[in-house]
């Protein structure tokens, strides 16, 4: 029984298009964005070394005490924190390159009262450490993004179908870096290791959908990409829908969490289309050059 | 309806992560330190026992404690105390303060880290190559540092990173002194000089003991206004070995009188870490004597006598620490210090059970209404959460601490847990050609592999930047490979189940 192909069938190569030229101009992007400004992410202090201060403070008006730092530290950087039910002012966030001593000081002569461990906390990092752990955790990510590889290719041991997984997760960390640089969004310790996390999320549809195609048994070819879909689609969704919420509640609280998650977000915004614009494509058009062979 | 031996492993794996967990109801307040001259700890008392009552009052909260104990020492008068704690009873008879910490009774055995708790974090580095084995010796030497120094709910590790580098990782949880940088960056070299010779050094090669918590021999011997606040003296007597006092006295038998008559012509002069501390005269009498007991004086300033008599205490006590565990055998640099507000931590804890319990909700919501069945979304519902439970379970069980990593760790395993889940409904629900067993077979290959990539990516986090990320890879693993071992199977048994 011959089925009529319909569109999918015919264009189904077409499809690809769409993510290649996202993943060629998010590489022309970052290529160019390392050049001038001499590494792939913007980073904060967490990543160049310097201190943030987070005061406990209701009061203090951040637009005044962002002017009155600005004078002697022009780097610095501040953000609100909110309580998470009434949405008032819990605290102030400050950043800055400059050493811990200096940055309380200076706030401690604004605020008119010593800053101690029950109304604030501090974080400093040394500019040697801090870069040092950055070099560490881009090389973290790139040893674990190897180790994925070979493991795909261990379970699938052929060589079309386990690119695609790898090309497709590729994919994804690229054009996410790509959206974050885009926002201007600069990425902290945190941030870095949500990238790892995305190298996790990402691969799981990839293998369903691989495995899924390989092992179809007597399903047609686009049936059991559309089952593989379904499945990898409600995993992506409640993926997303969980971590929005998460997102939302934290969004003004914890730095650290929202970072994460945002770039969590974009990642699997990214992975929806990689898998099933890039690999679904790739494998298929292997699937169905290998049937023709024979 | 009966159980299949892999929903029975689950069962048994959440009875004992609860048991590891173990929620408490026990109200009270447990001893967290005891100093280390404490009568207590001398009678007996341990870290770890609950406080029942003070003086015949029940004391069931901090704040029990704070207001008797307040009320006890209001003059420094001796007071008999009366001790009653869940493992017998003590007696004592104390003036300022009962010389321990406390804290209440923690409800479950379930570790926070400091981003959740409060406290300071320090990684020091040495400012020359070390070996593994001098990194062993620098925690031991640092950790008696600061218990000397009365710090006693302190994590000391040595650490080496991806790169090769050797650290030293000092936690502290709880409130941490002012001073805790220079207590844990300061080398701490010691040298008591006379002209350019010197006497002893800090360590208990020259340094036999010093006295401390008693008012006998050391104490704030005198405050007074200045022209900048309060100004206060304190002396302690030390006690120096045989040859120390020798060397004393070889030095000291050929030095003149100055002009008064009363004290020799050059000082002794204390230095730490090669600047000068304190210049103490040295009075006639002591010439060319091998005295082996030493009255060291200091002092300390500060806005108001309160803060004074304070910063005199930490100064005396600084002082008293160096001398008698001796100097670090190298120079550190301090090269990354947090000190997080304990306020702060609790409302972490508070939003990221509010955001957990909100995802799960949300993400049941969202399988209910995808496959319209009750059954197979509470089981899903359950599966996540005695995952959870087994995370925090085992976590308890090796004693690690929940930092924020680890959360993070923790979020994510959910999320994936639940991706995986969805794999196997979505697999029982396909094709009828295969039989259901084949069907969770194929499910569980695309989840092993999964979870060998996902395993495999965490390695590297586990030595980069200086281990600070370790908990993102160890509550993950833990949970994936939960997961892969018993969720899951579990999981696909009771689906098999309701559907079979």
């Amino acid at each position: 029984m011959q089925k009529k192909p319909n569109w999918y069938d015919k264009h189904y190569k077409l499809t690809m298009i769409i993510p290649l030229a996202l993943l060629l101009f998010s590489l022309f992007y970052l290529i160019n964005f390392t050049s001038k400004n001499g590494d792939v992410i913007y980073k904060d202090v967490s990543l160049t070394g310097g201190t943030t201060v987070t005061i406990l403070d209701n009061r203090v008006n951040i637009n005044d005490l962002e002017a009155s730092l600005k004078a002697q530290f022009s780097d610095v950087a501040l953000r609100k924190i909110s309580d998470l039910r009434t949405g008032s002012q819990k605290g102030i966030i400050i950043e800055t390159k400059s050493s811990a001593e200096d940055t309380k000081a200076a706030l401690e002569k604004y605020l008119g009262y010593n800053l101690t461990q029950d109304n604030s906390s501090t974080e400093f990092s040394g500019s040697a450490l801090s870069t040092g752990f950055y070099k560490q955790l881009r090389l973290a990510i790139i040893l674990a993004f190897t180790f994925m590889a070979i493991v795909v290719f261990f379970v699938f041991r052929t060589f079309v179908p386990s690119f695609a997984v790898i090309l497709s997760a590729f994919a994804d960390i690229i054009m996410t870096i790509t959206i974050v640089d885009l926002f201007r969004m600069y990425v902290s310790l945190a941030g870095i290791i949500a990238f790892l996390m995305l190298i996790g999320y990402s691969v799981d549809t990839d293998i369903l959908l691989t495995s899924r195609l390989l092992k179809r048994g007597d399903e047609t070819m686009n049936k059991a990409i559309y089952g593989a879909f379904k499945t990898g689609m409600t995993m992506t969704l409640t993926a997303i829908a969980s971590i929005s919420v998460s997102l939302i509640l934290i969004y003004h609280f914890s730095d650290v969490l929202r970072q994460i998650f945002t770039i969590l977000l974009i990642g699997l915004g990214f992975d929806i289309l990689n898998t099933w614009l890039t690999n679904a494509p790739l494998l298929r058009w292997y699937l169905d050059a290998k049937e023709s062979k024979k | 309806m009966k159980l299949t031996w892999r929903i029975w492993i689950l069962i048994i794996a959440i009875v004992f992560s609860i048991i590891a967990i173990r929620p408490t109801f026990k109200s009270g307040i447990i001893v967290t330190s005891i100093d280390q001259n404490s009568e207590l700890l001398k009678q007996g008392l341990s870290t770890g026992e609950i406080i029942r009552s003070i003086n015949g009052k029940e004391i069931k909260n901090k704040q029990d404690y704070a207001l008797i104990t307040k009320d006890l020492f209001t003059n420094n008068s001796e007071k008999r105390v009366d001790i009653s704690t869940d493992r017998a009873e003590y007696t004592i008879l104390a003036n300022k303060s009962l010389d321990i910490t406390i804290d209440s009774v923690p409800r479950t055995r379930i570790k926070t880290g400091l981003d959740l708790r409060g406290g300071a974090r320090a990684l020091v580095k040495p400012d020359a190559e070390i070996t593994d084995a001098q990194l062993d010796d620098l925690v031991s030497i640092s950790r008696n540092r600061l218990n000397v120094y009365g710090l006693s709910d302190v994590n000391i590790r040595g650490i080496t990173d991806l790169s090769g580098e050797k650290f030293l990782l000092v936690e502290i949880a709880g409130a941490t002194p002012a001073d805790l940088q220079q207590l844990i960056g300061q080398q701490g070299k010691f040298e008591a000089k006379i002209g350019n010779q010197t006497v002893f050094i800090g360590g208990d090669r020259d340094v036999r003991d010093v006295c401390r918590n008693d008012a006998t021999c050391a104490a704030v011997t005198s405050c007074s206004p200045s022209t900048s606040g309060y100004f206060c003296n304190f002396a302690f007597t030390i006690y120096l070995s045989e040859g120390a006092a020798q060397k004393h006295a070889a030095i000291t038998k050929n030095l003149s009188l100055d002009n008064t008559g009363q004290y020799l012509s050059e000082p002794l002069i204390l230095y730490i870490d090669e600047s000068e501390v304190e210049s103490l005269r040295i009075s006639s009498g002591l010439q060319g004597q091998a005295s082996t007991q030493i009255s060291i004086q200091g002092s300390g300033s500060g806005g108001t006598q309160e803060e004074a008599l304070k910063n005199t205490r930490a100064q005396m006590k600084k002082l008293q620490t160096i001398l008698l565990t001796g100097s670090l055998p190298y120079k550190l640099s301090i090269v990354r210090l947090d000190t997080i507000s304990p306020t702060l931590g609790e409302e972490f804890s508070y939003t990221i059970i509010i955001a957990a319990l909100s995802s799960i909700i949300i993400v049941s919501l969202i399988i209910l209404i995808r496959y319209r069945k009750i059954k197979s979304s509470l089981a899903l519902l359950l599966t996540s959460f005695s995952e959870i439970i087994i995370i925090l379970g085992v976590a308890s069980f090796i004693g690690w601490n929940l930092d924020l990593p680890s959360i993070a760790g923790i979020l994510a395993t959910i999320g994936t847990g639940v991706d995986q889940q969805i794999v196997i409904l979505d697999e029982a629900s396909r094709s009828k050609t295969l039989s259901i067993k084949e069907k969770m077979k194929r499910a569980l290959f695309v989840i092993m592999s999964a979870y060998l990539t996902g395993v495999v990516s965490l390695i590297p986090l586990y030595w980069a930047g200086a281990g600070l990320f370790k908990g993102f890879a160890i509550t993950t693993i833990i949970g994936i490979t939960a997961g892969v071992l018993i969720t899951r199977p579990a999981f696909a048994d009771i689906i098999k189940k309701i559907e079979g």
